[in-house]
C-alpha cells in the first residue's frame, strides 16, 4: 500500500446545533479514484469543504503528505495541492469561462502592475481542452452559461492548477450529462495515471464500479466504510445498504396497472426558434410520461415553454380540452401547471428563506385569509406535513434553504410544488444529487401524484425516465423521437436522446 | 436551527438594541442635559417621524435589493409643489393629495424604468432625483413659500396633540402599523421579499417581480411626500432644501437598524431611526455644526454595520480567543 497523499483523522464540525462531521477517518493513496458515498446530509460536502479550506474543522488532524496542516482559506489548500470543484461552484458571473478558468493566477508575477498575457491565457485554455474536450464557448459570460456550461468551466478551473496533488469533485455528474460524463471519466484516467488523487462524489451508484478503484461510505457524520471496489464485488457487497444502514428494494415504484385517464395537457406542434420544434404530446391522468433528453436538446426549454417562462413562437396548448395561452408563470400557475425546475438554486428556491417561505411561495393564494392576511398557523401545519412527506431532513421548517443540503434542499422545492395542488406537474432533473433512498421516495411521490394529475418527468438520467415513467419519449436537438411503435426499450431510449435515432 | 433558537436570538437582539438606546440617551443626557428636556424629547419625536417617514419608504426599496438616491430631489420638488397649491388658497387635503399624486408619478416613472426596461437603479435614481430638484425652482425660481400657510391649518400637524402625543408622532405610528401588517403579516409583503431575495425563483413562483420592485419605488415617494408634508408643518413654509437632509438619516436608519435587528424589515427600521434622531438631535443641541452631524451619523453607521455583521463579530471572537489562548499560555509558565 502506497503511504496516503491525504489523511483526515477524527476531523469534526458542527453547525449550530447539527453535528455535521462526528469523527471522520479518511485517507486516499496517490493515483487512486476514490468515491465518497452517502446519503444527502450525510456530511460529504462538509468534509469537502473543509479539506479545501472553505470551512474550517473544529477538530481533528488533516495532513497532507505526511505533513500536518491547517487550512484557513481555499487559497491555504490550493497550495498545498488540493483542488476542488464544490458541488455548487461559485463562478463569477459578468465574467467570461476563461477568465474564471484563470482568476486569480492570470499572469505567472503577482505583482499589483502584472500585465495580464491574454494570448498565453488563450493558449493555456486550448491546452486544458484538449485534456477535457467540453464543447464549450469559453469566451461566453458565465451567467450566461447553463448549469452544465459553468460545471465544465469549474472542472478546467480545478485542473488548471499546476502542482496538484488531490483532485475532489464533489457531484460533478449530477449536473453532466452522459457525453460530458465520459470526457470526464477519462479526464480522470489521464490524471490517475499521472498519479493524482481523485475523490469523488456521486449518488450514481454504477459509476462507483465503472471508475473508482476504492470508496468510503459516510453515514451520519462518520465514515462507516472504507473498501476496495475489488473487495467490495468480490463481497458482493451492496452500496444502497452500506449507505442507508438498512436493506432497500427496487428505488422505482411499480408502473401504473389501470390504463390512463383523460387527457389533461395536451400540446400540439409546439416550436421555439433555435430550441425546438414540432413538439406534440399529451399527458394524462393516471400515468407519468418521460422525455429523455441531453442538455441542449430542448428539454429545458420545452418545460420553461409550457410554463410560460419563454412561450412558444408557435403551437397550441389545451388543458382539459380547452386552449390556453400561458404567457407567464403566473397564469401557468392559475391554469394548474407547476414547473420543478432543473435549476432549483436560482430558478427554485429563495435560498435565504426557510421552507416555511418556500413551500408556500407558489400559491400565495391558498395561504392568504381573504385578500390580505395570512393563515399563519394553517401554513404551517401545511408546510410540516409537505415536508414530511417529502422526508426532508432535518425536518426543520426555520433553516433557511441554503442551510440544507443539496438533495434536501431538492425535496423543499417538491414540497413547494406538492402546496401548490397543480392538475399538471412538470419535473426537470428532480433527483439530481439526491441520494438512493430519498429517489425512490420521490418516485413514489410522483407515482402517488400521477393518481390525481398528469406527471411528466423530463430529465437527462436515462435511466431514471425509463424507470420512473409508462411511456418515454427522446427529444435530440430540439426535435421529437418517439418509437415506431409500442414503447422505447432502455437502450433504444438511450439512442434516441443521444443519436437521435429510432433504433427498434 | 429550531424555531426556539431563532426567537432567543431575535430576543438576544432586541435587547442589545434597547441596551443600545438606554447607553446612547445615557450618554447624551450626561454631555448635555437639555437632552431630557420635554422641549428636546418632543423635538425628537417630531423628528423621528418626519425621518421615520422618509426610512420607511426606503425600506421597501432596500428589501427589493434596489436604491433610491432621488429622495433629496423628490422632497425639493413636492414640497414646491404642495407649497404652491396651499398658496394657491386651495385646502390642506388637496394639497397633500397633489403631493401624493405627484410623489406616485414620480416613483412609477422610476420604478418602470428600473424593473420594465432594466435601466441601473442607482443612476436612474440620481437622474430623476436631479431632474426633481430642477424643477422645484418651477414655482417661484426657488424663493420660500409661506402665503396661507397659517390659514391652511398645516402647522398643527406640528402643534397639536392627541392623548399627551404630537399628531405627527401618531401618524408615523399609524403607517408604521399598517407597512409592519402589510409586510410582515401578508402575502404581499412575502411577494416583496421573495422579490428581493431570489427575482428568479420569484417569478417562477408566479410573482409580478417587475411590479413589486415599481411598486416599492412609488411607496418610497409617497413617503417622502409624508416626510415633507412634516418638514412644511413645522417649518411653516416651503422651500427649495426642504428635505435635503431627509437621505442621509433615512440610509442610515434602514441600515443600522437591518444590523441591528439582524435583517431588513419594517420594525428594525423604527429602531434604527430612532438611534439615529436621537444622535442628530442630540448632536445639534450640543452645537455640533450640522456639517460635521452628517459624517458622524456616517461613522456610527459603519460602526454599527461593522459590529453587528456576523463575518466581523466571528473576527472579533477570533481576536479575544487568540489572547485568552496567549495568556494562559504565558500564565502557564509563570
Ligand atoms: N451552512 C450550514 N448551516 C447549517 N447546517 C448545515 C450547513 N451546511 C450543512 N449543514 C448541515 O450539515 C449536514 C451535512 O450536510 P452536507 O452538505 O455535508 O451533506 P452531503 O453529504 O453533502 O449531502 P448531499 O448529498 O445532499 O449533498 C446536513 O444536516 C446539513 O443540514
Ligand atoms: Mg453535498
Amino acid at each position: 500500500m502506497a503511504a496516503p497523499v491525504l489523511m483526515a483523522s477524527d476531523v469534526s464540525k458542527r453547525f449550530g446545533p447539527v453535528l455535521a462531521l462526528r469523527g471522520v477517518d479518511f485517507h486516499v493513496e496517490p493515483g487512486e479514484v476514490h468515491a465518497l458515498l452517502g446519503i444527502n446530509g450525510a456530511g460529504k460536502s462538509t468534509f469537502i469543504k473543509i479539506l479545501s479550506g472553505i470551512i474550517q474543522k473544529d477538530g481533528g488532524r488533516i495532513t497532507v503528505a505526511g505533513a500536518e496542516v491547517t487550512f484557513r482559506t481555499p487559497e491555504d489548500a490550493i497550495r498545498a495541492g488540493i483542488a476542488t470543484v464544490q458541488q455548487h461552484p461559485e463562478l463569477v458571473p459578468d465574467m467570461s469561462g476563461l477568465d474564471n478558468i484563470f482568476l486569480g493566477r492570470e499572469s505567472a508575477s503577482r505583482g499589483l502592475f502584472s500585465r495580464i498575457d491574454q494570448r498565453g491565457l488563450e493558449r493555456r485554455a486550448e491546452a486544458l481542452l484538449a485534456r477535457f474536450p467540453v464543447a464549450l464557448d469559453l469566451w461566453q459570460e458565465v451567467g450566461r452559461m447553463s448549469a452544465v456550461e459553468r460545471e465544465a468551466v469549474a472542472i478546467l478551473q480545478a485542473i488548471a492548477g499546476e502542482h496538484t496533488r488531490v483532485l475532489i469533485l464533489d457531484e460533478p455528474t449530477s449536473t453532466l450529462t452522459e457525453v460530458e460524463r465520459e470526457d470526464l471519466f477519462a479526464l480522470m484516467g489521464l490524471l490517475k495515471a499521472q498519479g493524482i488523487a481523485i475523490i469523488y462524489i456521486t449518488h450514481q451508484l454504477e459509476e462507483v464500479f465503472a471508475i473508482a478503484d476504492s470508496f468510503s461510505v459516510f453515514r451520519g457524520g462518520t465514515c462507516v466504510a472504507r473498501m476496495t471496489v475489488a473487495e467490495a464485488k468480490a463481497g458482493d457487497v451492496s452500496l444502497a445498504n452500506l449507505m442507508l444502514g438498512e436493506a432497500i428494494g427496487d428505488i422505482f415504484p411499480p408502473r401504473a396497472e389501470t390504463p390512463p385517464g383523460a387527457a389533461v395537457l395536451e400540446v400540439e406542434d409546439f416550436c421555439l426558434e433555435g430550441d425546438f420544434r414540432g413538439i406534440s404530446l399529451t399527458a394524462r391522468k393516471g400515468e407519468i410520461l418521460g422525455i429523455f433528453g441531453l442538455v441542449g436538446s430542448g428539454c429545458d426549454e420545452f418545460a420553461k415553454a409550457v410554463f410560460g417562462v419563454t412561450p412558444p413562437d408557435r403551437g397550441t396548448l389545451r388543458l382539459h380540452g380547452q386552449p390556453v395561452s400561458l404567457r407567464s408563470p403566473r397564469q401557468a400557475l392559475d391554469a394548474g401547471v407547476f414547473l420543478v425546475p432543473g435549476d432549483r438554486r436560482t430558478e427554485g428556491l429563495v435560498l435565504s428563506r426557510p421552507a416555511l417561505f418556500n413551500v408556500p411561495l407558489a400559491n400565495l393564494g391558498r395561504a392568504a385569509a381573504g385578500r390580505w392576511g395570512l393563515k399563519r398557523r394553517r401554513m404551517q401545519g401545511d408546510a410540516r406535513e409537505l415536508t414530511g412527506q417529502v422526508a426532508l431532513h432535518p425536518p426543520s421548517l426555520t433553516t433557511p434553504a441554503s442551510g440544507f443540503s443539496g438533495g434536501n434542499q431538492q425535496k423543499i422545492v417538491l414540497a413547494k410544488g406538492l402546496y401548490s395542488q397543480a392538475d399538471v406537474y412538470i419535473f426537470v432533473e428532480p433527483t439530481v444529487g439526491v441520494d438512493i433512498g430519498a429517489r425512490a421516495k420521490i418516485y413514489a411521490l410522483m407515482r402517488q401524484l400521477s393518481r390525481e394529475a398528469a406527471v411528466i418527468v423530463i430529465s437527462s438520467d436515462c435511466d431514471e425516465v425509463h424507470g420512473v415513467a409508462d411511456r418515454t419519449l427522446a427529444l435530440h436537438k430540439g426535435r421529437q423521437i418517439e418509437p415506431a411503435v409500442g414503447t422505447f426499450s432502455r437502450d433504444a431510449l438511450l439512442m434516441a436522446g443521444i443519436m437521435g435515432e429510432v433504433t427498434q | 436551527m429550531s424555531g426556539l433558537q431563532d426567537m432567543a436570538r431575535q430576543s438576544a437582539r432586541g435587547l442589545g438594541f434597547l441596551a443600545l438606546v438606554a447607553l446612547v440617551g445615557g450618554a447624551l443626557a450626561l454631555a448635555e442635559p437639555r437632552f431630557l428636556s420635554a422641549a428636546s424629547l418632543n423635538g425628537i419625536a417630531r423628528h423621528m417621524a418626519a425621518n421615520g417617514l422618509a426610512a420607511l419608504g426606503l425600506t421597501f426599496v432596500v428589501i427589493v435589493r434596489k436604491f433610491d438616491l432621488s429622495i433629496s430631489g423628490v422632497a425639493a420638488f413636492t414640497a414646491m409643489s404642495m407649497g404652491a397649491v396651499i398658496a394657491a388658497g386651495a385646502p390642506l387635503w388637496l394639497a397633500v393629495a397633489a403631493g401624493i399624486a405627484i410623489g406616485a408619478v414620480i416613483g412609477l416613472i422610476s420604478g418602470t424604468a428600473i424593473s420594465r426596461f432594466g435601466l441601473p437603479d442607482i443612476v436612474t435614481t440620481i437622474a430623476v432625483g436631479s431632474i426633481c430638484a430642477g424643477l422645484a425652482f418651477l414655482y417661484t425660481g426657488g424663493r420660500s413659500i409661506f402665503q396661507n400657510f397659517f390659514q391652511v391649518g398645516i402647522t398643527d400637524l406640528n402643534d397639536a396633540r392627541l392623548l399627551g402625543l404630537g399628531v405627527s408622532l401618531w401618524i408615523l405610528l399609524a403607517v408604521y402599523a399598517v407597512a409592519w401588517f402589510v409586510m410582515h403579516r401578508t402575502r404581499t409583503g412575502m411577494a416583496f421579499y421573495a422579490t428581493g431575495e431570489n427575482q428568479v425563483a420569484a417569478h417562477f413562483s408566479g410573482i409580478a417581480t417587475r411590479r413589486y420592485i415599481a411598486l416599492a419605488y412609488v411607496m418610497c415617494a409617497i413617503c417622502t411626500v409624508l416626510a415633507v408634508l412634516l418638514i412644511l408643518a413645522e417649518s411653516g413654509n416651503a422651500e427649495t432644501n426642504k428635505g435635503a437632509n431627509l437621505m442621509m438619516p433615512a440610509y442610515a436608519g434602514v441600515f443600522l437598524g437591518a444590523a441591528i435587528l439582524g435583517g431588513t424589515s419594517v420594525l428594525a427600521t423604527l429602531g434604527g431611526i430612532l438611534l439615529i434622531t436621537m444622535l442628530l438631535d442630540g448632536f445639534s443641541l450640543m452645537g455640533v455644526p450640522y456639517y460635521y452631524s452628517d459624517g458622524v451619523i456616517s461613522l456610527i453607521l459603519l460602526a454599527g454595520v461593522l459590529a453587528f455583521s456576523d463575518t466581523a463579530r466571528g473576527y472579533l471572537a477570533g481576536l479575544v480567543a487568540v489572547r485568552a489562548l496567549r495568556r494562559a499560555r504565558s500564565g502557564g509558565k509563570a
